[in-house]
């Protein structure tokens, strides 16, 4: 029966998720048809200043989808996002150029066999000629971009997401003042002269718009494949994750600091390489080109798109762009017309290319407070459950197909606390506490509100630091690791007030649990080897069975926004999620509250499976009934210290517990705790 | 000029400088301490409130370079301009909280902070589009007087600059130490979730902040009036920043520690511009900030953000 | 259902612009006269938006006046207003800048172009329009780059002179002060500022470069943040190394704080600028007693006490309700080469094309309001004059009155 379930039921979701190409059929068509027509533009429209404006168009597309990565994806605020542009702009600028022109020595024969120099007759004496090509300034340019994007984001991401706002901010104005002050480098105010146009194969590009054109078209197909890649693999998802509860994510084993510095870098990256274009084809930089606004300008692209969006970004960047170079002109025209006709002066005066910057701030605004998800919305809902998904019979699934999960037979403590404290201020939240739970033991911890049960999760998993102690799983230490290492060692966890990733998928909350056990790293998820695919179908399976745990609960629903499920079925996810990490001992805070005592009962079966396959498990749980057909030991805690320990039916019994729980009045509960 | 003369004339300077960063970086501790928002609103609220400081003096009949107030008449001109644009920009910063930031205030990530940019564009546009770019010439009631001291100038306007700041902020201060509505501030800062089960009524407490930051930055902006003689659309930003900076200097959240920093950036301010060069003042405020983020994130004197987990 | 209403919305406002858009296209053909194009190009948006409203109206008086007037019999001259300034880079932008060159080349109708205001574009329009063969004459931008020998390569691939200016470039303005400095005000101990810009350091640079050459002793050179609002830290400074001259590069957005902090701090040593500070804002923004007895340069002749410029500069502000500026002046005398070189093209029987243009601008010999113009090879002036004023109350006028309250002083030294 339960096989069935799991088969029938997962059919349809399965067909579109191990689809690799996530795109929706429908994206790519429009993708498609938008790179054909934007080809087709400059022969069909042979002006070519409307090119130019298009290839500037283009370029401003490049940069939104970089930025995107970084706000989008990783949901980090970089407010000087102009500064890595103006790096790869200066990159190219000063490489290809007269500004630098250092006296010729022997040091640079090898540069010059690579023709990255030249040998330059001077009368005072010989002379450098930087002669960079451009097409090896584009990967040059990134990679100095993400180098200064590490460098400066590093200091500030391990805090929380605002201060990356102050200091990039800060960043997008020293790098202009640097460019402005150091003019024996840049040329300072004055601007660069002299840098080289491309060339390829002989053809120099010059001053025609039209191969500039195909360039930035290039580029931004290039760079939404790559940002279609990352997004659909392991790399995306722990961006999205971290974007959606940082807590949650490190808690699944997501390093966030290294992911963010990634997201960080390759959005740098990005601007980088336009930066090198951009520079190219105006052959002059000026610092001036680099400054705030056009932080602002690239964020409000990005913002009227769609946070997280690739096509919206996209959309937005050539959007406000042509907005500012055709339509405002038009619109205005329009406007004062209209007042000549209905007599306003108002509107004859109106002006919006001179309010184009006001029209931003409202847009920003506008967009903040009534769509959020931007223009063109990166997840678009689902379809709703058909009228026999919803009302079909619950069918409960079980963990006993949960294929590869080997039960480990070991005399090795699974989870070994000592003298663990842990103190907030002058509160003591626990003192001093011992607890052993035996490999394949299910240890369920009981105690009134604020009795440090939580605390003690968050105190194992990393998320809280002791101040003494020791707690060991399988025998290592892992008390002060990083809750993402306690993840890859095997101790995952679920949440008393359940962090899910709202905005993702069931299915992706599932495999979020996975990243610590798949080794995708960003090239390979833009590059999809084989090896890459394999993981990834292989995951997206393991992903399905873990869900089908719960039977036709969450199975019809694995492409729903965790958002639009109900409380029961969170809770479901959630744990679903930590299983997926394949861990070695489980913790589940709370994983019945809120669930009606039918549900209850199903879950509670579905752990003891668990246990059965060999899970270690270690559970707060209120409902005494849960505690007592499952755990084979309690612990109760109180004011952080343990108050006894022993077999649920001594516990019961226990004269502190009783108080403990329910005051001096203990005969009269005693009932109710039974 | 002697090097002690010299020291003494920046650290005047300095102080002047401090004064204003310090109003400023009140209103982004506030706020900070009790919603974690950057609100970069702020900055041109700020300049707002300069330009109705100027309406306000001109209203009073105020304008021109020459008029040139003594004793009681200077008193109440300067009272009224700041009853005038302190409430002005207070109710500017509470619109701005209730129309734009209120209803976005459980939402996670970087939407209430972008909705901050974009109200900080439409101010400093609509200041633009209706004023002009051109700078505009900020009357000045205060008699010229002029201390020697050494031989540094210490100017009338730079004591009241001073004592104005510190009366303020001093009363801020209490305020929040002393006042019901104050512990309240205090209690959500320390943990909104704890502070709204006691009964603290959250939606109160956070106009409260709006309200009090941004008729500091108001004040702040008068101030800028009546010590350079001119105000402009272009103003909030470099001064903005740079307080921004000083409330992350002192610990962000901290309202004694904003004001020490704002005195501290103003002073770093001038002596970098006397050792190093005006060229990499900005270079130098930045570099700072990442090192205090770096190696003190807390800021010099910790801060009062909650510890949510 | 409110789907439907808003596209159709739309569809009506796109449908009612194109209208207008043809109607406009319509009434502007008249019946007789062929029709040529000069183009405009300026930064309308951002920054710089109202001195280059200025400049605009100097180009568009001139051109107006000949329309009005038949100067150029049979010919209807048109505008393209092109804007380069864009809301991405908050002021001038050279990436739009080059845009619009290519909307000029790419219309065979514009046969020449005045702008641009900023040097930074003009370093990007420059290699499209020489490309084009397409004249512009720029009235205020002043970085020798463009037109410098050395970068020919780069600025005028084609060969011939494309890039005109009817104002000197920093190469000749900021030295030829310098040696005013140091010939007749006798300055001995210097300190430079700058604020930053384009314009501002280009003629720092080259002011302090010729008044070491001159023997002055350089004491210090600053760089200002034209955003920020104080600079008494920098005064002060300058004060302590007691300097008998200060020379500030830049314009009035710097300006006015330069000169009301220095009067404050620096009360009593002498205080210069370049064209940029001959403005009106040095006398109503900064003010006095501050703006007395600064020194201004502007690079050309002095015309503006001559009867027919203040009649001239009457009939700017009847037209456009503003007072001109010294580049209204210069935009209006670069008008005036074009329509004169369209008027001699046209008068000699051949068509009246861009090449055509160019060549009689190259030849331009004309009286116009700041004395006679005339091009070298390269483009620039040949005449190099830079005229030096001094702000002197002249308490019977208004006080933003630029004629009555910069005096005249005389030429500066070319050596």
């Amino acid at each position: 029966m339960a096989s069935e379930a799991t088969t029938t039921t997962a059919a349809v979701p399965r067909r579109r998720s191990f689809a690799l190409a996530a795109t929706p059929r429908r994206r790519q068509m429009i993708l498609v048809a938008f790179i054909v027509a934007a080809a087709l533009f400059p022969i069909l429209h042979n002006n070519d200043a409307d090119i130019d404006a298009g290839a500037n168009a283009l370029a401003y597309a490049t940069l939104a989808l970089g930025l995107n990565i970084v706000v989008g994806f990783a949901g980090l605020l970089d407010l000087g996002y102009a500064a890595f542009f103006a790096i790869g702009a200066y990159t190219y600028g000063i490489l290809s150029s007269f500004q630098l022109e250092p006296a010729w020595t022997p040091f640079w024969e090898p540069f010059a066999w690579l023709e990255l120099v030249q040998r330059m007759p001077q009368p005072g004496g010989d002379v450098v000629h930087f002669t960079l090509s451009f097409w090896l300034a584009l990967p040059l340019a990134a990679s100095i971009a993400a180098f200064f994007g590490v460098l400066f984001g590093a200091p500030t991401l391990r805090l929380k997401g605002d201060y990356l706002a102050i200091v990039t901010l800060g960043f997008g104005e020293i790098v202009p003042i640097i460019a402005r002050n150091w003019s024996s480098l840049t040329s300072g105010a004055m601007g660069l002269n002299g840098i080289a146009a491309p060339h390829l194969f002989g053809f120099n590009f010059g001053i025609d718009a039209e191969p500039y054109f195909y360039v930035a078209l290039s580029m931004v197909v290039l760079l939404i494949f790559v940002s279609f890649r990352l997004r659909d693999s392991r790399i995306g998802r722990a961006w999205m994750a971290i974007r959606e509860d940082e807590i949650a994510a490190s808690a699944m084993g997501v390093d966030l600091a290294r992911l963010k510095l990634l997201a960080f870098a390759i959005g740098a990256a990005f601007a980088g390489m336009t930066g090198t274009f951009y520079v190219a084809k105006l052959q002059t930089a000026t610092p001036e080109m680099f400054g705030f606004p056009v932080s602002v300008m690239i964020l409000v692209m990005v913002v009227l798109g769609g946070m997280g969006s690739v096509l919206g970004v996209v959309v937005g960047a050539i959007l406000l762009q042509l907005l500012q170079s055709w339509f405002l002109e038009d619109l205005t025209t329009w406007l004062h017309a209209l007042g000549r006709l209905v007599g306003s002066d108002l509107l004859q005066r109106v002006d919006l290319v001179e309010s184009i910057e006001l029209i931003f701030g409202i847009i920003l605004v506008v967009m903040m407070l009534f769509r959020r998800q931007g223009l063109i919305p990166a997840t678009r809902r689902p379809a709703a459950l058909s009228f026999e998904q919803q009302h079909a019979e619950v069918r409960r699934g079980s963990a006993i197909g949960l294929k590869g999960f080997s039960g480990e037979k070991t005399d090795v403590p699974a989870l070994e606390v000592r003298g663990v404290t842990v103190r907030f201020g002058g509160l003591v939240a626990l003192r001093s506490i011992d607890l052993t739970v035996p490999a394949g033991g299910v240890v369920a911890v009981i105690g009134p509100n604020g009795s440090g049960k939580s605390t003690l999760f968050n105190v194992t998993t990393g998320l809280t630091r002791a101040e003494g102690g020791s707690i060991k799983l399988f025998g290592e230490e892992i008390l002060g690791l990083p809750p993402h290492k306690v993840l890859a060692r095997g101790a995952a966890r679920t949440f008393q007030n359940i962090r899910l990733f709202p905005n993702l998928t069931v299915l992706d909350n599932v495999l979020v649990g996975q990243h610590a056990r798949l080794r995708t790293q960003a090239l390979g998820a833009v590059l999809r080897l084989p090896r890459t695919r394999a993981e990834e179908r292989a995951a997206r399976e393991w992903a399905m069975e873990v869900i089908g745990i719960f039977g036709n609960r969450l199975t019809p629903r694995a492409l729903q926004q965790v958002s639009s499920l109900s409380y029961a079925n969170r809770r479901r996810v959630e744990i679903a999620r930590a299983i997926a990490s394949r861990p070695r001992v489980l913790l589940l805070d709370e994983p019945t509250a809120g669930m009606n005592p039918a549900e209850t009962i199903e879950l509670a079966e579905q752990i003891k499976q668990l246990h059965t396959l060999g899970l270690t498990v270690v559970l707060i749980e209120h409902k005494l009934d849960v505690v007592t057909s499952l755990a084979q030991n309690v612990v109760v805690l109180d004011h952080g210290e343990k108050l006894a320990e022993g077999l649920p039916e001594e516990v019961r019994r226990n004269e502190a517990v009783l108080t403990a729980y329910l005051g001096r009045n203990a005969g009269a509960g005693s009932a109710a705790l039974v | 000029m002697s090097t002690f003369d010299l020291l003494l004339q920046q650290t005047i300077n300095g102080l002047s400088l401090g004064a204003m960063y310090a109003l400023l970086a009140l209103g982004f501790t506030l706020v900070y301490g009790i919603l974690e928002l950057i609100n970069f609103s702020h900055f041109n609220v700020f300049m707002v409130g300069s330009f109705v400081a100027l309406w306000t003096l001109q209203a009073l009949g105020i304008s021109g370079q020459s008029v040139i107030l003594t004793g009681l008449p200077l008193v109440g001109v300067l009272l009224a301009a700041f009853a005038v644009t302190m409430v002005f920009s207070g109710l500017l910063g509470v619109a701005i909280e209730r129309i734009s930031l209120r209803p976005l205030r459980n939402v996670k990530g970087p939407a209430a902070m972008i909705t901050t940019i974009g109200v900080s564009y439409i101010l400093f546009n609509i200041i633009l589009l209706t004023v002009g770019a051109d700078s505009k010439n900020f009357p000045n009631p205060l008699p010229t007087a002029r201390f020697q001291i050494g031989g540094a100038i210490l100017e009338l306007r730079e004591i009241l600059i001073w004592v104005v700041s510190l009366v303020l902020m001093l009363g801020l201060y209490l305020f929040v130490q002393k006042s019901r509505l104050g512990k309240a501030m205090r209690a959500t800062a320390q943990d909104p979730e704890a502070a709204r089960m006691m009964g603290v009524e959250v939606d109160r407490v956070i106009i409260t902040a709006f309200f009090l930051g941004s008729a500091l930055a108001g004040a702040g902006g008068l101030i800028f009036g009546l010590y350079y003689n001119f105000t402009s659309f272009i103003i909030g930003f470099t001064a903005g920043l740079r307080a921004f900076t000083a409330a992350v200097l002192g610990g962000i959240g901290n309202v004694p520690g904003a004001m020490i920093g704002g005195v501290l950036i103003g002073l770093i301010e001038t002596m970098g511009g006397q050792f190093i060069a005006t060229a990499w003042t900005d270079v130098i405020i930045f570099s700072i900030l990442v090192l205090v983020l770096v190696f003190k994130p807390t800021g010099l004197f910790g801060t009062l953000t909650p510890t949510k987990s | 259902m409110t789907q439907i209403t808003r596209r159709s919305a739309g569809r009506l406002i796109a449908g009612a612009a194109a209208i207008t858009a043809i109607g406009a296209r319509v009434s502007s053909v008249h019946a007789a006269d062929k029709e040529v194009t000069v183009g405009i190009n300026l930064p309308f948006t951002g920054a710089d938006a109202e001195s280059a409203t200025r400049i605009k109206n100097g180009a568009v008086l001139a051109i107006d006046d000949a329309n009005a007037k038949g100067e150029v019999k049979g010919y209807k001259i048109n505008i393209m207003l092109l804007d380069d300034g864009t809301a991405t880079a908050g002021q001038y932008d050279p990436a739009q800048a080059a845009t619009n060159a290519r909307k000029m080349a790419s219309d065979r109708s514009v046969v020449a172009a005045v702008g641009p205001q900023m040097s930074g574009s003009g370093k990007a329009m420059a290699p499209i329009l020489s490309q084009a063969d397409l004249a512009i004459i720029t009235p205020s931008s002043t970085n020798p780059d463009i037109t410098d020998p050395k970068f020919a390569a780069q600025y005028k691939p084609g060969g011939k002179a494309i890039y005109f200016r009817t104002v000197t470039t920093d190469a000749y303005q900021g030295p030829n002060m310098a040696n005013y400095f140091a010939e007749t005000l006798k300055a001995k101990a210097l300190f430079v500022l700058d604020d930053s810009g384009a314009y501002g350091v280009g003629i720092a640079d080259a002011f302090q470069a010729q008044a070491q050459k001159k023997g002055i002793k350089i004491i210090g050179r600053d760089r200002l943040d034209p955003k920020a609002a104080d600079y008494s830290t920098v005064m002060t400074k300058i004060k302590s190394l007691n300097p008998d001259s200060l020379y500030y590069g830049g314009v009035m957005q710097a300006g006015v704080k330069v000169v009301k902090q220095s009067y404050d701090i620096l009360p009593n040593i002498i205080k210069a600028g370049g064209d940029g500070v001959y403005a009106p804002e040095l006398l109503s923004g900064a003010g006095f007693p501050a703006a007395e007895g600064w020194y201004a340069t502007n690079a050309s002749p002095h015309m503006t006490e001559d009867a027919s410029v203040e009649n001239w500069m009457k009939r700017y502000n009847d037209k456009f309700g503003m007072s001109p500026d010294d580049y209204a002046i210069t935009s209006y005398d670069a008008a005036l080469v074009i329509i004169d070189a369209i008027k001699k093209v046209a008068a000699s029987g051949k068509p009246v094309t861009r090449e055509a243009v160019r060549d009689a601008i190259q030849n331009t010999s004309l009286n116009t309001l700041q004395g006679q113009v005339k091009f070298d090879e390269n483009g620039d002036l040949v005449s190099k004059v830079v005229s030096i004023f001094q702000v002197k109350r002249d308490t019977r006028y208004p006080a933003d009155d630029m004629v009555h309250n910069f005096r005249y002083i005389g030429v500066a030294p070319q050596t």
